[in-house]
């Protein structure tokens, strides 16, 4: 049975300003109802102003991204009407398609709109803030071509990937909201609102789909019908006939005379637009001879990969793709932040890895001094230096702490003597925490085995 | 124009021309009701204006006194519509004309009654009591600019703004014997005028004589960069260009009017026009042969545009839900465009409507193509006796002459043309798209200016 999915995606638009007013748009650090001016309070009288053209610009950018065509004839803002605690003139604004029949990983794009934001109701309170009523949204509809939960979260991944991409869309996360179509073959086309997350859209689809296939299964129809997810559950659950059938009564706002998208317009956008992640990835292997998975996440974020790009003119480029993939990934997630939140800077990189390369520091230090770009946000030598972690060029020093450790651990120099091999690696292990690290391993293994198997022939142990 | 020229001359201080008015006003609105509230603060800013007029800085108005409608926001006073809905609204916030009059030193004296929401066209609808004519006392001062009219023909104000989507200023200032323009559309900033229907809805200036509305209009006049809809354009100083020297100007009359109009109108609309004559005017004859889908054109959207304008009045932040408190005519005006707007009716009724309306504007346009200005009548009847119960069909047919004017964003200007029976009759004179100038000059020399 196939099983045909589609979304309609909405992310707000990374401007300073709101959609029709000049209200700043960063409504999370601001008290409640403080982002608010006549025009996106809806009061009476109040008159939009002209669209903000940033945000129309970003609307053109996120759809040339997803290969769309722009339309050229009169794009009308259109007033969508309901009536809800959260919208102040009982409309909600959203223009008609700004581009259209694009593609993005073998998904075809129908639709690329303009909108704006309603205020936050909040139920149990019974309060709205109005600090994110008139913030810019794109909203993108897609065809219905994904055929299982995997696919559609592979895909929001990619078109999440693709609107970082073009540094218009919010970066602080957690502002996407979905909608999803889902139907099985020979049953009717169920809608689902209420996703904010990928997982949660994954979540949704896999019950929504388990549930009508269990439906035919009995030998019952799907009913043609819009459901709510509820994220807590992990379930959906039909909303109530009165607001699916709702009529939303949209004329063109007029208010408003309609957007006209020119060539000029367009031009300007597509020369601010970055590569797509799929090419870089491809050329990234071509140019720089790095493995295909390195590349891959690599090009995740795009500013992680022009620090690559920057970061390989200096340093071996698979040298430095490993250590991206590896390190500064691993960074990176362990505190749940963007490359470039975490300020860490081309220059930092090549610093430290030159550092390796040039064996002032072993990779264990690099490593350590790795976890520390993101809070210290300095150059690395001087983390290095502040906290004395440069190579220990100084043999008597690892000499010496090699000696503490055969003689603090008399039973592990035994095992290896006995034929355990591995036991010298606990050794030299306990040689790298004495030294902070700073030690060369390969010249600890050599020291330490020289050391252990010299006992054998000379009863006692040498001293510097 | 005596206001004007006393306050230059320092003979009249701008608090003394505020004092005489609220005495006016004190004295004789109990019985014409043209205020629905008025402006503590008036005398106060006055006499900044003095001290303005005293340092050499004062602006265009310098002390004028500003009768505003109900429907349009000024900080401080309540911006009621004239409704239940709205009677508790206090503004926050200034209109751009409002500011705009600010600017120039007009001291805003109080806010008007009006037909609710702007819906009539007989100033009988306002929650707030109906409106008498002070030119024609038991009449109805005509709508929904009611209170804006009557205050300037009871001497209440110097000037006043009104709202005209359909004939609102017009249609007032035809019954009470004033001066009343619509300006072309998106030529006056609508920013803080509550809608009626926004593809229509333009501010004017009422007053008792051409140069002084010629003036307001200057001054609310032009671009504004924080609205979508204004023109771009700097308008022209209209009151110093007034020219009462016709010579070369063609007057296009058109058959079609006579047909709806009651003939007692009819006859001083012409002698008006033999009037314009006398200066050098040549008039002729035009068609408008669709007159009639006018009306329908208009309500269509009416009805629609109100229905969404009015979606924010739910009960939640103004205190009453609209279709709780409201009054009947509005109403029914939000059941017809909740009905005709539902997705299976669109195309029937709306796109109908879009369709009238442009087949009237080209009409219009091409009959203005031969002419100046396009003059007629304002009403097709006189006003009725307060009181007195029409219909609403007999109440939307007041509109069938003004609307065509709003359908086609072209500006309009009534003056007076003469009386009937001693009712004011209002000649009504169209120009094309921003050529405002031509009607103030033939109503201009209509009232005798050189």
């Amino acid at each position: 049975m196939r099983v045909n999915i589609g979304f309609e995606i909405h992310e707000q638009l990374a401007t300073s300003t709101k959609l029709f007013c000049l209200s700043p748009t960063n409504y999370r650090d601001a008290e409640p109802n403080s982002n608010v001016c006549e025009v996106c309070l809806g009061l009476p009288g109040a008159k939009p102003m002209p669209v903000n053209r940033e945000a129309v610009e970003a609307v053109v950018a996120i759809a040339l991204m997803l290969n769309c065509e722009i339309v050229r004839e009169p794009v009308y803002i259109l007033r969508k009407h309901y009536d809800y605690p959260d919208l102040p003139s009982g409309y909600q604004r959203t223009s008609m398609p700004i581009g259209k029949n694009g593609e993005l990983a073998g998904v075809r794009i129908w639709e690329v709109h303009l909108e704006e934001d309603p205020g936050k109701y909040d139920p149990t309170t019974g309060r709205v803030d109005f600090n994110r009523s008139g913030v810019p949204l794109v909203e993108i509809v897609t065809a219905p071509d994904m055929h299982s939960p995997e696919e559609a979260r592979e895909f929001l991944k990619e078109l999440v990937k693709v609107l970082r991409y073009t540094q218009r869309v919010r970066e602080e996360g957690g502002t996407m909201r979905v909608d999803t179509n889902v139907s099985i073959e020979g049953g009717a086309r169920v809608e689902i609102k209420n996703i904010n997350s990928i997982r949660g859209a994954y979540r949704a689809l896999k019950f929504e789909i388990t549930r009508q296939k269990n439906l035919m299964r009995r030998g019952r129809a799907v009913k043609r019908e819009t459901r709510a997810y509820l994220e807590a559950q992990m379930i959906t659950r039909a909303m109530r006939t009165k607001e699916e059938a709702e009529d939303y009564r949209y004329i063109p706002d007029p208010d408003l005379p309609p957007l006209l998208i020119t060539e000029e317009m367009i031009e300007k956008v597509r020369a601010t637009l970055p590569e797509a992640p799929h090419l870089k990835e491809r050329r990234f292997v071509e140019q720089y001879g790095i493995k295909s998975d390195d590349a891959r996440i690599i090009a995740s974020e795009l500013e992680l990969a022009n620090a690559f790009e920057e970061v390989a003119r200096v340093i071996p480029p698979q040298f430095a793709a490993s250590w991206i993939r590896d390190e500064v990934k691993r960074v990176l997630e362990y505190n749940g932040i963007t490359f470039r939140q975490s300020g860490i800077t081309p220059a930092h990189l090549i610093e430290l890895l030159q550092m390796v390369l040039r064996d002032e520091i072993t990779l264990k230090t690099a490593k350590k001094v790795m976890e520390l770009l993101p809070e210290r946000r300095t150059s690395p030598r001087k983390i290095i230096e502040e906290l004395g972690l440069k190579k220990l060029r100084d043999d008597s020093a690892v000499a010496r702490a090699c000696d503490e450790a055969i003689a603090e651990n008399p039973k592990a120099v035994q095992d290896y003597l006995s034929g355990k091999k591995e036991a010298l690696n606990f050794l030299v292990g306990q040689v790298m925490r004495k030294t902070r690290g700073r030690a060369d391993p390969a010249k600890v293994l050599e020291m330490l085995r020289e050391r252990v198997e010299g006992e054998t022939g000379q009863d006692a142990g040498r001293s510097a | 124009m005596s206001a004007l020229e006393e306050l230059r001359s320092g003979a009249l201080s701008a608090k003394e021309n505020v004092a005489r008015y609220l005495e006016a006003i004190e004295a004789r609105d109990g019985e014409v009701n043209a205020f629905i509230e008025l402006n503590p603060h008036a005398e106060q800013e006055a006499r900044r204006v003095d001290e303005r007029i005293e340092e050499g800085k004062a602006g265009k108005l310098a002390g004028l006194v500003v009768a505003v409608k109900s429907n349009i926001n000024v900080r401080g006073l309540r911006a009621t519509c004239a409704s239940k809905t709205l009677e508790n609204y206090v503004s926050p916030y200034d209109a751009t004309v409002i500011e705009r009059i600010r600017r120039e030193d007009g001291v805003i004296i109080g806010m008007t009654n009006m037909d609710e929401f702007a819906c009539g066209s007989s100033g009988e609808t306002s929650y707030f009591g109906p409106t008498q004519n002070p030119s024609a006392r038991g009449r109805i001062p005509g709508g929904s600019s009611s209170g804006s009219a009557a205050a300037i023909a009871a001497g209440f104000a110097d000037l006043a703004l009104g709202s005209d989507t359909g004939g609102s200023i017009r249609n007032p200032a035809s019954h009470c014997g004033v001066v009343g323009i619509k300006p072309t559309y998106g030529l006056v900033p609508r920013h803080g005028l509550i809608d009626l229907a926004m593809s229509l809805d333009q501010i004017g200036p009422l007053a008792g004589d051409v140069r002084s509305a010629a003036l307001l209009l200057e001054v609310i006049a032009g671009h504004s960069d924080r609205e979508a809809t204004t023109l771009r354009v700097s308008p022209p100083e209209y009151s110093s260009a007034l020219s009462a020297d016709l010579s070369g100007m063609r007057i296009g009359f058109a058959r079609e009017f006579e047909e709806y109009t009651a003939k007692e109108i009819i006859r001083e609309v012409k002698h008006a026009l033999s009037k314009l004559e006398a200066q050098g005017a040549s008039v002729v004859e035009v068609e408008l042969p669709s007159l009639d889908k006018a009306l329908p054109a208009y309500y269509l959207t009416v009805f629609v545009e109100f229905f969404s304008a009015t979606r924010r009045y739910d009960g939640r932040r103004y205190g009453y839900r609209i279709e709780e408190v409201c009054g009947e005519e509005v109403l029914r005006r939000i059941m017809l465009g909740r009905y005709i707007s539902q997705k299976e009716y669109s195309g029937r009724y709306y796109r109908r409507a879009l369709q009238f309306r442009s087949l009237i504007k080209r009409e219009v346009l091409s009959a203005l193509a031969e002419v100046d200005l396009l003059a007629g009548p304002t009403t097709p009847k006189l006003p009725h006796r307060l009181g007195e119960s029409l219909s609403p069909l007999e109440m939307y047919a007041y509109d069938l002459l003004t609307v065509p004017a709003n359908l086609a964003g072209i500006p309009a200007g009534v003056v007076k043309a003469g009386e009937v029976r001693g009712i004011p009759v209002g000649l009504q004179l169209h120009a094309r798209p921003l050529e405002e100038q031509k009607i103030l000059n033939a109503m201009y020399a209509l009232e005798g200016g050189t």
